[in-house]
């Protein structure tokens, strides 16, 4: 998909589709969504619907952000107390890794 | 070779506008060649990045306005030269996905000892064991898995052209949509599980979800709907390689080499006679002027038809790979656009074979079109970049039988990298020699697909 073929306003529907979707729990949806439409948003020279894409972008680039604060105090919680909680860290995981901590 | 290819190239110079499409094919595939060495160095660094080596197009694109008739015969000498000379350099763009698949493929083998390990767990197509006692009782077994293996293929092919036939449309898109969201969600938990194992990683089901979820849900959307291009070609390089490994796991040895070269006698025969079910497919999409399949193939660039010119003939109105919005973007030509099922993204939009005839019908019209379009007066600037129109098509099995066919390599050889690197090597000289071959030999009346491990596309079906 080659943005630059594209009319505007179908840009601006996508860019809109992508940050709409990434409400579902889709921050890598926010993130693909900023990288591909930056260029468009913020380089670019000016034209009508470019505003609206600036908000888009922004805004993903908040909820991103977000997310990331959001996972990151997660996974050092959890990577760091996992083994103290016993039986709930191990319910709690996926894998176990071998060997003692 | 270098000879030939100096003497041809002094024909050539020597402008023969005779329009035989023998000689300036074989002229122009030894230019391509010569070519494609030189931009082996370029297009190997650059990957996908069409626009960077020739600004053949735009000079040839626009031809001396004063003698039409003149115009038209140098202009289809230029055509076809134009079309093979982008062979090599496509071919070459194809390297680089291919090798990251295998790369990924390879990697994976070496560290995670999961996909070498055997279970004991086999396909349920492949029911008789290996580990049995006598050589002759390996062998016998491996025909037989392999046998059943193949015929499975074979009616699942007879099955896909069928529904495709009876345009049971909808049929075949949920299954190649299921198809997809089993590899994107379930094989690529199976592969995060055990990459963590492997590195001893703790993960919790929550972490794990969330990126499980983000990593199948864009991967569908990138894959069926629309994307960033690079995303889709990454996605589709990522579903290869799984499904590559999946296939070097459950499948035992004997066999799996069995069922790789029988397929590919098998996918040459299915697609070069002219009963062959996969060419009674491309024969029908290309009746009906439809893209087939998304999501089988991979494509190096988007492909944009700047129009079906209706000046060209029927035999190159294969619109495939237009897409309505492409159209809008740049119709000076008033030809009517075939519709093409709105779902079809451009990369995706063309027929399920690889590259070359397919590429030939486009490419012929772009070049017409464009030159048409430089020639009207317009406000609309030409189209800079069409370096980057012609991208190349590969289907996906070729991906999972390179790659496979490496891995099985890695994963089994005693002298590890040495045996793996020559297959590496052998398996792109080959493949490029193929690709080349049919370049050559095929005229535009006559769609020979190169693809030759579409069976493939229906194993991933199948699983």
């Amino acid at each position: 998909m080659n943005l630059e073929r594209l009319p505007n306003e179908e840009k601006l529907s996508l860019c809109r589709k992508y940050y709409l979707g990434g409400f579902a729990f889709l921050p890598f949806l926010w993130l693909v969504n900023i990288v591909w439409f930056f260029r468009e948003a913020f380089v670019k020279p000016d034209y009508t619907e470019q505003l609206q894409i600036k908000t888009y972008v922004k805004r993903s680039a908040l909820g991103l952000l977000l997310w990331i604060v959001v996972l990151t105090t997660w996974i050092t919680i959890f990577q760091h107390y996992r083994a103290e909680w016993g039986e709930v860290g191990d319910y709690l995981s996926f894998t176990i890794p071998l060997g003692t901590p | 070779m270098a000879n030939n290819a100096e003497d041809i190239e002094n024909n050539m110079d020597q402008q023969q506008t005779n329009t035989a499409p023998e000689p300036p094919q074989e002229a122009s595939v030894a230019r391509a060649r010569s070519r494609g060495g030189s931009g082996a160095g370029g297009g190997g660094g650059g990957g996908g990045d069409a626009g960077g080596n020739s600004s053949g197009p735009e000079q040839n694109g626009q031809p001396p306005a004063a003698r039409p008739p003149l115009v038209v015969e140098t202009e289809e000498d230029e055509d076809e030269e134009q079309t093979l000379k982008y062979g090599a350099k496509h071919v070459i763009m194809l390297f680089v996905p291919v090798t990251l698949c295998m790369v990924v493929v390879v990697a994976t083998i070496k560290s995670v000892s999961f996909y070498t390990q055997k279970d004991g767990q086999r396909l349920i197509y492949t029911p008789f064991p290996e580990d049995t006692d006598t050589v002759a009782e390996r062998a016998l077994n491996s025909i037989l898995n392999a046998t059943i293996m193949i015929t499975v293929i074979i009616v699942m092919t007879l099955v896909l052209v069928l529904l495709y036939k009876y345009r049971c449309y909808k049929v075949i898109q949920g299954w190649l949509f299921l198809s997809s969201l089993l590899l994107l969600f379930f094989f690529s938990y199976i592969y995060l599980k055990e990459v963590f194992k492997t590195y001893n990683v703790a993960m919790d089901y929550f972490t794990l979800a969330i990126i499980i979820w983000n990593f199948g849900v864009v991967g569908m959307m990138c894959i069926h709907w629309k994307g960033p291009l690079r995303l889709q070609q990454a996605y589709l390089i990522m579903i290869s390689a799984l499904m590559a490994l999946v296939f070097i796991k459950y499948l035992p040895e004997w066999t799996a080499w069995l069922i790789l070269a029988v397929i590919s006698v098998y996918d040459l025969l299915a697609v070069l006679c002219p009963k062959g079910p996969l060419r009674i497919l491309v024969e029908t999409a290309q009746e009906r002027n439809e893209p087939i399949f998304p999501a089988l193939i991979y494509s190096s660039t988007m492909v944009w038809l700047v129009n079906m010119a209706d000046t060209d003939g029927p035999k190159r109105n294969s619109t495939e790979a237009a897409s309505p919005q492409q159209e809008t973007q740049q119709a000076p030509i008033a030809s009517p656009t075939p519709s093409s099922p709105s779902q079809d993204d451009g990369g995706f939009t063309s027929n399920w074979i690889s590259n070359q005839e397919h590429q030939l019908g486009p490419i012929q019209s772009t070049e017409e079109t464009r030159r048409e379009i430089q020639q009207m007066p317009s406000a609309r600037p030409p189209p800079e970049d069409d370096d980057e129109e012609r991208g190349v098509k590969l289907g996906l099995g070729d991906f999972i039988f390179y790659s496979m066919l490496v891995g099985k390599a890695s994963a089994t050889a005693s002298g590890d990298w040495n045996t793996t690197l020559a297959c590496f090597v052998a398996i792109l000289i080959v493949s490029c020699l193929f690709w080349c071959h049919v370049r050559v030999f095929e005229s535009p009346q006559k769609p020979i697909s190169s693809q030759y491990a579409t069976p493939l596309y229906v194993n991933r079906l199948i699983v």
